[in-house]
C-alpha cells in the first residue's frame, strides 16, 4: 500500500508538470500542441542514455547513441536541454502564422512520425524495446534507506521539482512576458500592432513548455528504470489535454485538479487494479472512457471545473 | 536499377495515399472540419473487409462491406455529433479535438474487440507480373487503377456534373450558395457520404499491400494522407493527387536508399521544408474568413 501510494505520487507530480507546460502552450500561448507527449519522450531518452554508461556496440542486448553515466543532477539537466532543443526545432517550422487547424494536424503528424521513426530506427534508442536498466539516482548514498523509503524520498524529490516549476509558472503566468502570450493568443493581430511578436512569444513558450516536458520525462525514466515508445504514444498527449480541459484551459491551479481527475484516477488506478478480460482490455477501454470524458467536457463545460479568471476589460472591449 | 524499382512502389504506395486524400480532401474543402477521425474510419473499413474475409464472403462483398462501414459511420458522425458541435460554435480547432476525441474512441474501441491481436490479412495477391525493370502484383495493378478511377470519377463529378457545380459553389462561399437556392444540407450529406466510402477504401487497400492488420494502421496511414491533403490545398483532388505521387515517390527513394524508417520522415520533410518557405501556400485563406460548415 506504501509502495502503492509512493508511485501515484511521483506520477501525479510528473503529470502536473506536464499540464503546466500544456497549460503555458495551448491556454496562454493558444498552441495546440498535439505532440506533447514526444517532448517528454525526448528527455526521458535523453536521461536514459546519459546514464547508462556507453554502449558496448553489437552484440549488446540494448542499443543507443551518447551513451555515458554521468552524475546525479546531470541527467535531468541534460532531459530539459533535450526537451527544450526539440521544441526549438519543431517549432521553427511549425508556428509560423497558419491556422490553428492545420497547426494541430502537422504537430500530430510530428508525433505519429516521431514514433515511428524511434520505434523502427534501433540504433537510436533500442528500438520498440526501449531501454531499460536506467540507474536510479542517488541509489548508493541512500543505500540505507529501504525500497519503500527509497520510494517515498523519490516522490519528495518530485514534489520539489514540483514545486519550483509551480513557482516559475505562476511568476511566469502573471508576469508582462504571460500577459503578452495571451494578448498575442486572443488577437493576433492587434499583439503585433503594439510590437510583440507572435511567432517569437510563441517559440519563447513552446521551448519553456518542452523544456519542462523533458525534465518530466527525465524523472519519470529514472523512476521506472526503463523507457520505450509504448510510454508515449499519441494518444497519451490527450489524455493530458483532457486532464486541462477538464480542470479549466488557462488557469494554474485548475489543471492540477484536472491532472488528479484524469491522470491519476483513470489512467494509473487501473493498472494496479486486478485484470478483467484479456490482458489490456482495461487499458484500451481507458482510452475510449478518455475521448469521451472529451468530448463530455467539451459539450458541457467547455471553460473548466475551476475556469480561468477572464481578464478585466471595458464593456466595449469586450464588443 | 534500384532507383527505378523504387519509382514503381512510389507509384503503389502514391495511389493508396491519393485514395485516402482525396477522400478527405473534398470533405474538408467543404465542411472546413479537419477530420482526424478519418484514420479510425480507415481502420474500421479495413476491419469491415477483413470480416468479410473471414467469413469467406466473396471479395466484391468484402469491398462493398468496407465502403458502406466508412460512409455510413462518417455520415453519422458528421449529421450528428459534429453538426451538434458545429451548432453550438465550435471554431475550426475546436473541430478538430473533437474529430481526435472521436478517433481515439474508435481506434482503441477496435483495440478492444480485436484483442488488441494483428491479424495476417490474406487478400489473394494474383500472380506477379514482370515489365522491365518492374514486378509488380496484379492487386497492386488494380490499386493503381482504382486510384486512377476514383480520381477520374471525382473530376468528373465536380467538373461535369450539377451536383458537382452546386458542390463547389458551396465550397467557395456557403452562404451565397444557399441564398442561390442550393440544397447545401443534401451536398453535405453526400460529401460525408463519399468521404466515408473513400476512407473505407482507402483502408482496405493499405491493408491489402501491407498485408497485416490492427486498430492502429488507419492512425499508422494518417500522416501521410494529411500530408498530401494539406500540400494539394483543401478541396483540390487534382492537388491531392500530385501531393501523394510526390510524398509517394520519394518516401519510397528514401526508404529504398537510405532504410524503410526514414521513408515517412522524408515524406514529412516535404511538408516542413514547404511550411518553412511557402507558409502562404499551405495555410490556405486566412482563418477570419473560413468557418465550418455542416
Amino acid at each position: 500500500m506504501s509502495f502503492y501510494i509512493s508511485t501515484l505520487l511521483v506520477y501525479f507530480f510528473v503529470d502536473a508538470l506536464l499540464a503546466w507546460a500544456l497549460n503555458m502552450q495551448f491556454g496562454w500561448g493558444g498552441i495546440p500542441n498535439f505532440a506533447l507527449i514526444m517532448f517528454q519522450a525526448a528527455g526521458a531518452y535523453a536521461a536514459a542514455v546519459v546514464s547508462l554508461g556507453p554502449d558496448t556496440g553489437a552484440g549488446a542486448f540494448q542499443r543507443y547513441v551518447f551513451g555515458s553515466s554521468l552524475p546525479f543532477p546531470l541527467p535531468l539537466v541534460v532531459a530539459t536541454l533535450a526537451g527544450g532543443l526539440l521544441a526549438l526545432i519543431v517549432g521553427s517550422f511549425s508556428l509560423r502564422r497558419i491556422r490553428r487547424d492545420y497547426q494541430a494536424a502537422i504537430l500530430l503528424i510530428v508525433s505519429l512520425i516521431v514514433t515511428g521513426l524511434v520505434t523502427n530506427v534501433v540504433g537510436l534508442v533500442n528500438g520498440s524495446n526501449g531501454l531499460t536498466g536506467v540507474p536510479r539516482p542517488l541509489s548508493g548514498v541512500l543505500s540505507r534507506l529501504t525500497y519503500d523509503g527509497y520510494q517515498w524520498a523519490y516522490a519528495a524529490w518530485t514534489a520539489v521539482i514540483a514545486a519550483a516549476v509551480y513557482l516559475l509558472v505562476a511568476r511566469l503566468g502573471s508576469s508582462p512576458w504571460g500577459r503578452a502570450l495571451r494578448a498575442v493568443r486572443d488577437n493576433e493581430d492587434a499583439a503585433a500592432t503594439i510590437g510583440l511578436n507572435p511567432v517569437s512569444l510563441r517559440l519563447q513558450a513552446f521551448v519553456i513548455g518542452g523544456m519542462i516536458c523533458g525534465l518530466s520525462g527525465g524523472l519519470l525514466a529514472e523512476f521506472l528504470a526503463s523507457w520505450s515508445p509504448a510510454a508515449w504514444g499519441y494518444a497519451e498527449t490527450f489524455a493530458v489535454f483532457t486532464a486541462i480541459i477538464l480542470g479549466g484551459v488557462g488557469n494554474t491551479w485548475g489543471v492540477v485538479l484536472g491532472t488528479l481527475l484524469v491522470q491519476v484516477i483513470f489512467l494509473q488506478v487501473p493498472t494496479f487494479l486486478p485484470q478483467v478480460g484479456y490482458t489490456g482490455l482495461i487499458d484500451a477501454l481507458q482510452w475510449v472512457l478518455i475521448g469521451s470524458l472529451w468530448l463530455v467536457c467539451l459539450a458541457i463545460r467547455p471553460r473548466g471545473l475551476i475556469p480561468a479568471r477572464r481578464p478585466v476589460v471595458s464593456r466595449e472591449a469586450r464588443r | 536499377m534500384l532507383f527505378i524499382q523504387a519509382l514503381g512502389f512510389g507509384v503503389i504506395t502514391a495511389s493508396l495515399i491519393a485514395i485516402g486524400a482525396m477522400g478527405f480532401t473534398i470533405q474538408f474543402g467543404l465542411t472546413n472540419v479537419l477530420n482526424i477521425s478519418y484514420a479510425g474510419i480507415m481502420t474500421a473499413g479495413a476491419f469491415a473487409a477483413f470480416i468479410a474475409e473471414e467469413l469467406h464472403l466473396p471479395l466484391v462483398l468484402g469491398v462493398v462491406l468496407a465502403l458502406t462501414v466508412g460512409a455510413g459511420v462518417t455520415w453519422l458522425l458528421g449529421r450528428t455529433l459534429f453538426a451538434f458541435f458545429a451548432r453550438r460554435g465550435a471554431g475550426l480547432f475546436e473541430m478538430v479535438m473533437v474529430t481526435l476525441a472521436v478517433n481515439l474512441i474508435l481506434q482503441f474501441g477496435i483495440d478492444a474487440a480485436s484483442r488488441e491481436q494483428i491479424y495476417r490479412f490474406a487478400f489473394p495477391q494474383g500472380t506477379s507480373l514482370h515489365g522491365g525493370p518492374f514486378t509488380v502484383t496484379v492487386t497492386q495493378l488494380v490499386l493503381i487503377v482504382v486510384a486512377v478511377a476514383v480520381f477520374a470519377g471525382l473530376e468528373l463529378l465536380l467538373r461535369r456534373t450539377r451536383l458537382g457545380k452546386a458542390l463547389r459553389a458551396m465550397a467557395a462561399e456557403p452562404r451565397l450558395a444557399r441564398t442561390c437556392g442550393i440544397p447545401t444540407g443534401r451536398i453535405v450529406n453526400v460529401v460525408w457520404l463519399l468521404s466515408g466510402a473513400l476512407a473505407g477504401l482507402a483502408g482496405l487497400a493499405y491493408v491489402i499491400n501491407s498485408l497485416s492488420i490492427d486498430a492502429s494502421v488507419g492512425t499508422g496511414f494518417l500522416p501521410l494522407v494529411l500530408a498530401a491533403a494539406i500540400l494539394g490545398r483543401a478541396g483540390s483532388t487534382r492537388g491531392a493527387v500530385l501531393a501523394a505521387l510526390a510524398l509517394g515517390v520519394v518516401t519510397e527513394e528514401v526508404a529504398a536508399f537510405g532504410g524503410a524508417a526514414y521513408g515517412s520522415v522524408a515524406g514529412f520533410g516535404i511538408l516542413a521544408l514547404v511550411l518553412l518557405t511557402r507558409p502562404a501556400a499551405v495555410a490556405g485563406q486566412a482563418a477570419g474568413k473560413v468557418e465550418v460548415t455542416v
